[in-house]
């Protein structure tokens, strides 16, 4: 009896587990937006990072928090599925 | 010799302190998630968000100093030695779970926009300046908001079980900070021109933020849309017995 209680604790902490698991992986970020900025009208648009979020609108949050270290006249983002390779290196 | 002339308004007084409290305490539970977040990103707009609001408080403590009401208790007028708590209840403990941010961030901190909306052409030129400011910062804020509810409800299951839940612990108070329909406060600063909207008016210009969103998500909540007249109603009675108009928060909450 004792042992089959200490199995059935085991059994729903794995099942917790298990669970909780799932709900992480729910919840983790799969698409890619590489980001682009120029702090000034002369520069181009040249690439400063990227975000990670499924949502469109969230990830502009973040691209807009995450790099916030110049006054950017400029920002945008692009999926990166989007991008076409030419050469490949 | 100049000499500085206060403004004598308890409503005012009353409304910002209330401000000043609110968003103190927002960025103080929104910087508790810097290090938490899912996702490294979501820490860094978390950070980001604590940085804004707790500047909101900064500039809103100064304002009490202009008041009479100021005079007897100069060290409430202080974030570091102010003992009065005037902002809502549920407030009173950090969110203890990411669906907790996520339900501050869009029903609490989006009530307190509607507020500075409402405010933006305010007679009273020092909030008027603070609101076109802080409603810059507010539009990212609810834009993270509302895409943080739309991916939780979404993934389903036990996720949005938990975030309707965490929806609906901060829903009633939120709603009650606006002032039952006779709040001698909020109509006080309406008919002064100091917002302009009554406290039935900001409840619905609330709900038309937060309803589409809601509603689209199929999010169950006490609210239905009235086709005739065209605006968001609640259909539930909020607990008036149980509000403390001077704090402008729940009793017992």
């Amino acid at each position: 009896m004792y042992c089959d209680e200490i199995l059935g604790c085991i059994d729903m902490s794995n099942q917790e587990e298990r669970e909780n698991t799932k709900r992480r992986e729910a919840l983790n970020e799969t698409r890619v937006w590489q980001v682009y900025a120029r702090s000034q009208y002369e520069e181009p648009l040249h690439e400063i990072g990227n975000v990670m979020a499924d949502d469109e609108a969230l990830a502009r949050v973040y691209a807009r928090s995450i790099y916030d270290e110049y006054s950017w006249v400029e920002m945008m983002m692009v999926p990166r599925e989007a991008i076409v390779t030419i050469i490949a290196s | 010799m100049a000499v500085h002339i206060r403004k004598n308004s308890v409503p005012l007084f009353s409304i910002i302190s209330s401000l000043a409290d609110n968003k103190q305490a927002i960025g103080r539970h929104y910087a508790s998630w810097c290090n938490g977040a899912p996702a490294l990103e979501a820490s860094v707009a978390a950070a980001a968000m604590a940085q804004d609001e707790l500047g909101h408080a900064r500039t809103l403590y100064p304002l009490l100093e202009d008041f009479v009401q100021a005079q007897n208790q100069p060290q409430q007028i202080v974030p570091a030695t102010r003992t009065l708590r005037y902002h809502l209840a549920v407030l009173d403990d950090p969110p203890c779970g990411w669906f907790d941010f996520v339900a501050l961030n869009f029903l609490i901190d989006t009530a307190f926009t509607t507020f500075f909306e409402a405010a933006q052409d305010s007679t009273y030129e020092p909030l008027r300046q603070r609101a076109r400011k802080i409603l810059q910062e507010e539009h990212i804020h609810f834009i993270h908001a509302e895409g943080w509810v739309r991916r939780l409800a979404k993934t389903g299951g036990a996720v949005r079980a938990n975030l309707e839940v965490a929806l609906r612990k901060v829903w009633t108070e939120t709603l009650c900070w606006f002032g039952p329909a006779d709040d001698h406060c909020m109509l006080q600063l309406h008919h002064e021109g100091i917002i302009n909207a009554s406290p039935d008016t900001l409840r619905n210009r609330y709900f038309d933020k937060i309803m589409p969103t809601l509603s689209a998500l199929q999010i169950a909540v006490p609210v239905t849309f009235n086709g005739e007249a065209k605006n968001w109603e609640l259909t539930c009675e909020l607990p008036w017995p149980l509000w403390d108009a001077e704090a402008r928060r729940l009793r017992g909450s």
